[in-house]
């Protein structure tokens, strides 16, 4: 099998907001803008930056970092709080400028788009590059003028992402039959989304080392590298042939909170109530019920412990998967906890419930859809259990990294 | 450093009937005038039913953030910081 480059004009674009957290917060405080800023967990020293800005960038603070080690880095480094609202408002007014051009577009990330342009008029007005840059005018007008996108392009979802990666920030690069050689000669296999240190040394071993080193391999060198079918879709990949268009369903639903101090045991079943409660109520939003609860403990000494059960009945209501979550919780080791995070799993539609014949389940899902509908109304935790009262502000509001399932159904 | 507030404030609020824009312009905190120079950014949220709007704005030396609630129409003065910003 010989397969050569896509030869199509490119009409997949990847729209990634630059340092996303971090240029919204300097959008919103002009005084910030041009200041090493970073968004971080929490503010205290072991807090984790989740977004640098571009001026911390350079001076070498990284997302995973603690604070103390970015402060180390820069001195003068601002670190802020997130405020999740205000991204997800600049994530609806992005989709919105976005829905103006295609009809297929799908939200990867909270900072990041993939559009399908084949066919619509907008591409046969402006052309691919005309569409991008209105789109970052755009962007600047409605939203912000600090804000600013790399936008990449090229046949597949893949090389899209890959050619907004090229040029940081405020980037517009394509990838197409005409230069992709070039591009792959100055990329490292590594350097391509999907292959970190385990593919990476398979691929090292069999002497692909440069992305062009990966495009010029047979597919049997490929085969013998990765061992799985996942070879014949990095060949397609690379040749600019869509081997991403799959959306994923949702498969669980999970909350995790790093504890403020190391909690033994009872300590921590607040936080784990507050934990069950918001996971719960987020599975009943999305109209499922669950057979299984997966928790993972990380204690203090860094070791970590998980164990996942599944159950014949199905679970909707807080009080029944607490009870449940609980019984695991009482298998754990007591000793100092850091880190608790709990979800659900086997997910099935609640209008599929079967009622049981010993207990009045339906009586018990009017109650629990009662009390969902006035903490709706109301807010969050505004009918809460009493074992959720001592975790007090634990488990905050929070953007999760990669799906923004939930957000597609924010209205105002 | 950002100083986090909970105060009812006076602002008063202009309607651009030809851009279709709203803006605040006058913020009158501990009986002092702010004029405002610039919103950063607008934005939206729900608490429960109820939807707020939220103004980052600047004047020549500060940045407040705005809040109104649309159930009250009152506003609140929910943050507050020097142009040093640190």
């Amino acid at each position: 099998m010989d397969l050569d480059f896509n030869s199509v004009n490119p009409q997949v674009m990847h729209v990634d907001i630059n340092s996303c957290f971090a240029t919204i917060e300097q959008q919103a405080n002009p005084f910030l803008r041009g200041k090493p800023v970073a968004v971080a967990a929490y503010d205290s020293p072991r807090g984790c930056i989740l977004a640098p800005s571009i001026e911390a960038k350079k001076y070498g603070v990284a997302t995973g970092m603690r604070v103390i080690e970015g402060k180390k880095l820069c001195p003068a480094l601002v670190i802020l709080l997130p405020d999740p609202n205000k991204y997800r408002d600049v994530h609806l007014k992005l989709r919105k400028i976005l829905a103006g051009y295609t009809n297929e577009f799908v939200a990867k990330s909270i900072d990041e788009f993939v559009l399908n342009l084949a066919g619509y008029p907008s591409v046969a007005e402006l052309g691919m590059i005309g569409v991008a840059r209105q789109i970052k005018q755009k962007i600047r007008k409605n939203i912000g003028d600090w804000i600013t996108v790399s936008i990449g392009i090229a046949p597949n979802r893949f090389l899209a992402k890959v050619a907004s990666n090229l040029k940081k920030p405020n980037g517009l690069e394509v990838i197409d039959k005409t230069n992709y050689l070039k591009v792959f000669a100055k990329l490292d296999v590594t350097d391509l989304c999907g292959i970190k240190k385990g593919y990476g040394s398979r691929l090292y071993c069999k002497g692909i080392y440069t992305a062009r080193d990966f495009y010029n391999a047979p597919l049997w060198k490929l085969k013998s590298a990765f061992k799985s079918i996942n070879s014949y879709y990095w060949y397609l990949r690379l040749r600019g042939f869509e081997s991403d268009n799959v959306e994923f369903g949702r498969k669980s639903y999970g909350n995790s909170y790093a504890l403020a101090r190391p909690t033994v045991g009872e300590g921590a079943n607040s936080v784990l109530a507050k934990l069950v409660e918001k996971m719960s109520y987020r599975l009943r939003s999305g109209g499922y019920c669950a057979s299984g609860i997966h928790l993972t403990i990380l204690f203090k000494n860094g070791r970590y412990w998980h164990k996942g059960v599944s159950f014949s009945e199905q679970l909707f209501a807080t009080p029944q998967i607490l009870k449940k979550t609980r019984m695991i919780f009482d298998m754990a080791p007591k000793i100092e906890i850091r880190n608790l995070a709990v979800s659900c799993f086997g997910l099935k539609s609640i209008g599929g419930l079967q009622l049981g014949l010993f207990n009045d389940l339906e009586k018990c899902f009017k109650l629990v859809l009662s009390v969902d509908a006035i903490n709706k109304d109301f807010g969050a935790f505004t009918i809460s259990s009493a074992q959720t009262l001592a975790a007090g502000n634990a488990v905050p509001d929070r953007i999760a990294f990669g799906g923004v399932k939930e957000l597609e159904k924010i209205v105002f | 450093m950002i100083s986090k507030l909970d105060e009812s404030v006076s602002v008063s609020l202009a309607f651009d009937g030809v851009k279709k824009t709203i803006a605040p312009k006058v913020l009158i905190w501990k009986g002092r005038f702010y004029l405002i120079r610039k919103v950063g950014l607008h934005h939206k949220f729900r608490q429960g039913r109820t939807l707020f709007h939220v103004f980052s704005v600047a004047s020549r030396t500060s940045f407040f953030r705005l809040v109104l609630n649309t159930d009250t129409l009152h506003w609140k003065l929910e943050g507050v910081s020097d142009n040093l910003a640190n």
